[in-house]
């Protein structure tokens, strides 16, 4: 299988605060990589030196074989213009979605393609109706993200990063801001995604879903990776006491099966 | 007290008003213009985080900020021509003090407007991959300047009313006609009382468009 992402001893500080560690980390062509760890743990900044929201302190990344940037894995430097041309190949869903309140959904969709690849109207188009369909809100396409709900909002960000076809999706906690109800709906579009065959790295709370979709699960704890394996390794049978103290927190109250026939 | 209103003269000098309500609304328009265009230069320079963009940005701002623009206008009337080899009319002296003072002030609209966009539009713009003028101009800016709309037509309003200050320097504009008419007619009270409304009427529809622009462009709407 191929390697679409490499991460190579992966450390960012923020000042004196080491937030990443020497992370090494590989992520195969089709697979899906799940995150978890407790809240400072450094998951969401790893998410975000992957397509360098945040730019890593030392380290490097390999996309589809290629380094990113120049230099010594200790000191790297980046090109604006390099650091814009990755991102295009890798689409980000956040926490907060952060759609375009002054376009409407199709146009959200659409702008990716027109203002970064420079597809023509028709390919714009093409994309905008073929993602927005495959996310279940092609009938949504003309109204303004002001008027959709929570879940739609996140499922048209989505969509908006597919349209760029992007080499590896990254999901920064993308139902942590949702209303319960509506959390469902979005992890049933990224586990359709997942089984698609797309490429994701994703930071999520919901154990449930990791333990369903993931193909491997990450253990973050102080900037390392303390635990890694299959979902039944490390969710079911952890070995560290820390992985443990955090699936005990996770599952204090629990519902027994509920009858919902 | 009996006093006799007498507005014969402001029929009869029409012709000085008229030219100096032109002047007027020449002066002002030039000065929002080019003050708008010079502010959003500066805005994105105190935007900026870069020392040597930001710092004299900054020292521009708070300078013409926090000074009277009378002063600024009689400076560079007075005291520019002697420590310059150029030569000031009043209209420029006048044109040069407004256009600063609104470029100060528009650059803190536009400064405002754009830090008023949510960090996360700016992110969601640079993960597609767009540069950064792109994320300025296909997300930021067009949010930003909904937001801004109302603030530049306030200034716009204040700027018609500073136009006034030209008449220190003997510039043709309405006040300063006004002053002339009313010393060989003897009627400060009706001159002075005619440009007041005259001075409402040119910007009263003005002030209701922004009440409207203001209730228009409120967040949430």
């Amino acid at each position: 299988m191929t390697n679409v992402l490499e991460i190579k001893k992966l450390s960012k500080s923020f000042g004196d605060l080491k937030v990443l560690d020497a992370i090494d980390l590989t992520v195969s062509k089709g697979s899906t990589v799940v995150i978890i760890g407790a809240s400072g743990s450094g998951k969401s900044t790893l998410l975000r030196c992957v397509n360098f929201m945040e730019i890593p302190s030392a380290g490097q990344i390999v996309l589809q074989g290629d380094l990113i940037g120049s230099g010594t894995g200790e000191s790297m430097s980046y090109s604006d213009s390099e650091l814009a041309k990755m991102r295009a190949r890798v689409g980000m869903v956040f926490q907060h979605f952060n759609l375009f309140p002054h376009m409407t959904v199709k146009q959200n969709v659409m702008e990716g393609p027109r203002t970064v690849l420079k597809c023509n109207t028709a390919e714009c188009e093409r994309r905008a109706d073929r993602y927005l369909e495959k996310v279940g809100l092609g009938w949504k396409a003309d109204a303004y993200p002001s008027h959709l709900s929570g879940g739609q909002q996140q499922r048209v960000a989505i969509a908006r990063a597919l349209a760029m076809e992007p080499e590896v999706m990254l999901f920064d906690e993308a139902t942590s801001a949702l209303d319960p109800e509506l959390v469902g709906e979005v992890l049933q579009t990224m586990k359709e995604l997942a089984d698609d065959g797309m490429t994701m790295l994703i930071v999520t709370h919901e154990l449930g879903f990791a333990y369903t979709v993931a193909d491997r699960v990450l253990f973050l704890s102080e900037g390392k990776i303390l635990e890694q394996g299959d979902p039944e390794a490390v969710l079911i049978n952890p070995k560290q006491e820390a992985t443990k103290n955090f699936l005990r927190g996770h599952g204090s109250f629990r519902l027994p099966e509920p009858n919902l026939d | 007290m009996e006093y006799n209103w007498d507005f014969g003269a402001v029929w009869t000098y029409r012709g000085l008003l008229w030219t100096g309500l032109q002047n007027t609304i020449i002066l002002a328009v030039v000065c929002l213009v080019l003050g708008l265009f010079f502010g959003l230069f500066v805005g994105a320079a105190r935007y900026s985080t870069r020392p040597i963009l930001n710092y004299p940005a900054t020292a521009f701002v708070e300078l013409f900020r926090n000074t009277p623009v009378l002063i600024q206008i009689m400076w560079f009337f007075f005291a520019f021509p002697i420590i310059s080899p150029f030569q000031v009319d009043a209209f420029t002296a006048a044109t040069l003090g407004l256009v600063l003072n609104t470029t100060a002030f528009s650059s803190e609209i536009f400064r405002a407007g754009i830090q008023s966009i949510a960090k996360g539009q700016w992110e969601a713009a640079k993960a597609l991959g767009m540069t950064y003028m792109q994320q300025m101009k296909r997300v930021i800016l067009p949010q930003a300047i909904r937001r801004m709309v109302p603030a530049f037509m306030n200034r716009a309003v204040e700027l018609v009313k500073m136009t006034s200050l030209a008449s220190v320097i003997a510039y043709g504009e309405l006040m300063h006609q006004a002053k002339s008419i009313a010393a060989i007619s003897f009627n400060p009270i009706e001159m002075y009382t005619a440009v007041a409304i005259f001075y409402f009427l040119l910007i009263f529809p003005f002030a209701i468009l922004v009440r409207r622009l203001e209730i228009k462009f409120q967040p949430g709407s």
